[in-house]
């Protein structure tokens, strides 16, 4: 009877395992190439990382797909004692409950020579699969030369001496893959919309449907199966949400009434039409009323509202990376004095830089209502799975996200799913993003890749 | 924070043996009994009668006094959802005792007792890091209920007899961790439950030799642990000064249990138990704690001194059969089986009760040496395989807890020693 009893006890663990078997499907991840941009090489709290790197979300995907025969998966990793790559934010503090960001500027991969303002990385040249490249937009992957010193640094630090000329669509077009995921053209809305519609410009439709087009043909001209992304709505990203509705608070307490904004990036005086009055019950609050959405990169200069103060000019033209001496015909140019009371006359406006105003996001959602169209209609052309970033993200602005019994939501800092630059995720950002890629992959390829638990991934790191 | 284990455990107290599922409790009270599936309230085998059916305690013709003891190894697997890795409990045993002792005139119409059992005791330790660690990494609940009992027979074929239900002795340690951006804290909730009384009363009905009948109540008794101590550790500075309370407390109702049973004697040798029982676990909505400080509730990252956990279990039914042969005048070979109902909605499963409706086996033997005897039982009890989606949570708003399939099997050998006066 004992001895029963034993084998009974070791008979008795359940054995759930074999229920969830993992499975490739109808996909092949032997040969596993990512393509896109920050997002997609790992970028986080305004820089890239060997953290950001290791935690990217193809990295996580590379290692979900190992257990149903995913290769290896090669990423540009910074090497040691260059480990911070380009420099990042870390935070500082917490000061009266708002978060204190400081630059994190040692043990960076600049190139001998170059600095941080016109930087060129050490070079990585191997043969990888992990493509993405900060700051590309769609528009790019036919320039020749954007892989050269002169072009965009992350993609020149991948670029092969030997073939400095070589475009981002022949790198794609040669990387052969068995699988993708492509994730390009957030950049094609993005820089328009975080300078507030003051700098760079959205990309045309028929550009960006062109290149779509392309870049999808060049990934599945050998079969390959893969996912691609769509692009979120940006104005619900902690960059453009966190400041506007603490400051409405800040002037409804003062009894400012109203505001006026610089719109747009043309130049012209007080009475010229890029000057914008609005109303402080116009600023885009928690509860959804308003539309006026106030950067990140404001926070530090609206304090200064209704002061005589050039310091915000200074600030913008420092942006634009001109001799120092040119900054008074800056300000003639667009006719600004800095003896008015800043922001809140026509004279000393809140300056373009710092405000996507409701026109502005118009331009924005258009252009990204469209782009999208363009990505579905082209995927569903070639049968491939899409990941919605658009509406998941949507969601998660609206409802949060909770996974494993932990809270995750679209707030800067405490939200877990936003790094400090309020733009790109966090490490558990990434890895929510793995987890809706593997859903679709799944339900698209009849695989049973496994998710990952985002939980054991960080959110913003705290001193 | 999910404390609804404190609850069920006191459920479980309350309703031991015949009815309550739920939780890792498991009908454990005689030794005999739980070699029948645990019936009991139909028949009148020996003192722990008094648990099963107070109202019997008069037709036990025997004084005497038994002790038992039931090693209780639960194996628990868990995948959560979209995951292909299982989670396995560090695993550990409960050994529940349990006392009995009968007194009373030889040939009178009086029986007098006195009962000491642990129907409850639960212990889970979750494999480190697993996906549901902020719900519970760890719980142990301890009770011992002591229930001092008269029965009488009003005549040869009916008796009545109720017990005074003390919860003498209740400890609840929960522990779990806490997210934080960029790492995790944990929290421990240890508290002592205060002293509380119930009632156990039954009637026990014996129409013929081959027949008999009972019903027993046994009431609600609302635990309460209050002053327990709350421990933080592993917050790192920035985070420390949100977890601040030092002291909790909670009030866990274990609900009313209502059974009837049957049993059959076809022949002298043979007896045959039915019991059914409707445990009211309805009356467990929710599971809250209140602290003596401000900790910050990791969901509306606001400062709450509440902590409230969406239970809404509902009322279950338990079945149970079973069979004592006696093949020789010194032994006695006893099987039998039961079914439970799950009191755990979809969608609201925790860590704490990965339930389920649950089918049990058992298996039992006595031998007597003149006035010494010695009980074994073996029982089974496979808890069935459960999924909740987050989608179901999210619906539910129970998002406290987690996603994935969950699937138990408990093994309890037992053994017990009895002499009769």
């Amino acid at each position: 009877m004992l001895a029963l009893l034993g084998l009974g006890l070791s008979a008795c663990q359940p054995d759930l395992e074999k229920d969830f078997e993992p499975s490739n499907g109808t996909a092949d991840f032997s040969n596993y190439i990512a393509v896109g941009n920050s997002l997609t090489a790992g970028f986080s709290d305004g820089g890239l990382y060997l953290e950001g790197q290791q935690q990217s979300f193809p990295a996580i995907l590379a290692q979900q797909f190992a257990t149903v025969g995913g290769g290896e998966f090669v990423q540009p990793l910074f090497g040691a004692g260059q480990e911070n790559g380009s420099g990042y934010l870390r935070l500082a503090n917490i000061v009266n409950g708002l978060p204190v960001t400081a630059s994190v500027n040692t043990n960076l991969a600049l190139r001998q020579g170059a600095t941080a303002a016109r930087p060129l990385y050490t070079k990585f040249t191997g043969q990888i699969n992990n493509l993405g490249v900060p700051g590309i937009r769609l528009s790019d992957i036919e320039t020749a030369g954007y892989g050269s010193v002169l072009g965009n640094p992350f993609f020149e630090r991948i670029t092969p001496d030997a073939q400095a000329t070589q475009t981002y669509l022949q790198r794609v077009a040669a990387s052969n893959p068995t699988f993708f995921t492509n994730w390009l053209g957030n950049n094609d809305v993005l820089g328009f919309a975080t300078a507030g519609g003051a700098a760079n410009s959205l990309t045309s439709v028929a550009d960006f449907t062109d290149k779509n087009s392309k870049v999808i043909d060049a990934l599945t001209a050998t079969g390959a199966k893969g996912v691609v992304a769509t692009i979120p709505d940006v104005t619900t990203i902690p960059f453009f949400t966190t400041v506007g509705p603490s400051f409405r608070t800040t002037l409804e307490a003062g009894k400012v009434s109203g505001l006026v904004i610089q719109t747009g990036a043309a130049p012209g005086g007080a009475t010229s039409a890029n000057r914008k009055p609005i109303t402080t019950g116009d600023i885009k609050a928690v509860d959804g009323t308003g539309r006026q959405l106030f950067t990140l990169l404001s926070s530090p200069f609206l304090p200064l509202v209704g002061t005589k103060t050039g310091r915000p000019w200074r600030y913008v033209y420092g942006q634009s990376g001109q001799p120092a001496a040119g900054f008074p015909l800056f300000l003639a140019a667009y006719g600004i004095d800095t003896t008015a009371a800043f922001g809140v006359s026509a004279g000393n406006p809140i300056p373009s830089l710092f405000v996507l105003d409701d026109v502005e996001q118009g331009q924005v959602r258009t252009a990204t209502n469209n782009f999208n169209a363009a990505i579905k209609t082209k995927a569903a052309a070639k049968g491939l799975a899409v990941f919605d970033a658009n509406a998941f993200f949507s969601t998660v602005a609206s409802n949060g996200l909770v996974v494993n019994g932990v809270n995750n939501t679209a707030g800067f800092v405490s939200g877990n799913l936003f790094s400090l630059d309020g733009v790109h995720p966090t490490p558990r950002g990434y890895a929510v993003v793995a987890n809706e890629m593997i859903k679709v992959i799944n339900s698209t390829y009849g695989a049973k890749v496994p998710t990952v638990n985002p939980t054991s991934y960080r959110g913003v790191k705290f001193p | 924070m999910k404390f609804k284990s404190l609850l069920l455990a006191g459920g479980a107290l309350l309703s031991a043996t015949a009815a309550s599922a739920g939780g890792y409790q498991v009908t454990l009270a005689g030794i005999k009994n739980n070699g029948m599936g645990g019936v009991g309230v139909g028949l009148s085998l020996d003192q722990a009668a008094m648990f099963y059916n107070p109202g019997a305690l008069a037709m036990v013709r025997d004084r005497g006094v038994q002790i038992g003891a039931n090693f209780t190894f639960a194996r628990n697997s868990f995948v959560a959802e979209g995951s292909s890795t299982q989670r396995e409990l560090r695993n550990s045993v409960v050994t529940p005792v349990s006392l009995f002792a009968g007194f009373g005139p030889q040939e009178g119409k009086f029986r007098a007792g006195i009962a000491v059992y642990t129907p409850f005791g639960s212990k889970l330790q979750y494999a480190d890091g697993w996906e549901g660690r902020t719900s519970l990494t760890d719980i142990d609940l301890k009770s011992v209920f002591v229930q001092p009992t008269v029965s009488y027979a009003i005549t040869d074929q009916l008796s009545i007899g109720a017990g005074l239900v003390v919860l003498a002795y209740g400890a609840v340690n929960l522990q779990r961790d806490i997210p934080l951006p960029d790492s995790f804290g944990h929290i421990e909730l240890d508290g002592k439950a205060e002293t509380k009384f119930g009632v156990n009363a039954g009637i026990f009905f014996k129409p013929s030799e081959k027949l008999s009948v009972g019903v027993s109540y046994r009431s609600k008794i609302d635990a309460r642990v209050k002053d327990g101590d709350v421990t933080f550790s592993g917050l790192s500075p920035a985070f420390a000064p949100n977890f601040q309370a030092t002291k909790f407390s909670a009030t866990l109702p274990l609900i009313a249990t209502t059974s009837i049973g049957f049993g059959i004697m076809p022949t002298e040798n043979l007896t045959i138990g039915i019991d059914a029982s409707l445990a009211n676990w309805s009356a467990y909505k929710t599971l809250r704690f209140d602290f003596d400080q401000p900790i910050l509730d990791s969901k509306t990252r606001l400062p709450t001194t509440v902590s409230e956990s969406k239970r809404e279990y509902q009322d279950a039914l338990t079945f149970r059969v079973g069979a004592q042969y006696k093949l020789t005048s010194g032994l006695v070979v006893r099987a039998g089986g039961s079914y439970d109902e799950s009191p755990v909605k979809d969608g609201f499963v925790t860590p704490e009760t990965p339930d389920n409706d649950r089918i049990g086996g058992t298996l039992g033997a006595s031998y007597n040496f003149g006035k010494f005897g010695v009980d074994l039982s073996a029982q089974y009890v496979g808890i069935k395989k459960r999924t909740q989606t987050q989608q179901e949570l999210v619906t539910n708003g129970t998002t406290d807890r987690i996603a994935g399939t969950y699937k138990t099997n408990i093994v309890i050998p037992g053994i017990g020693l009895n002499y009769t006066f």
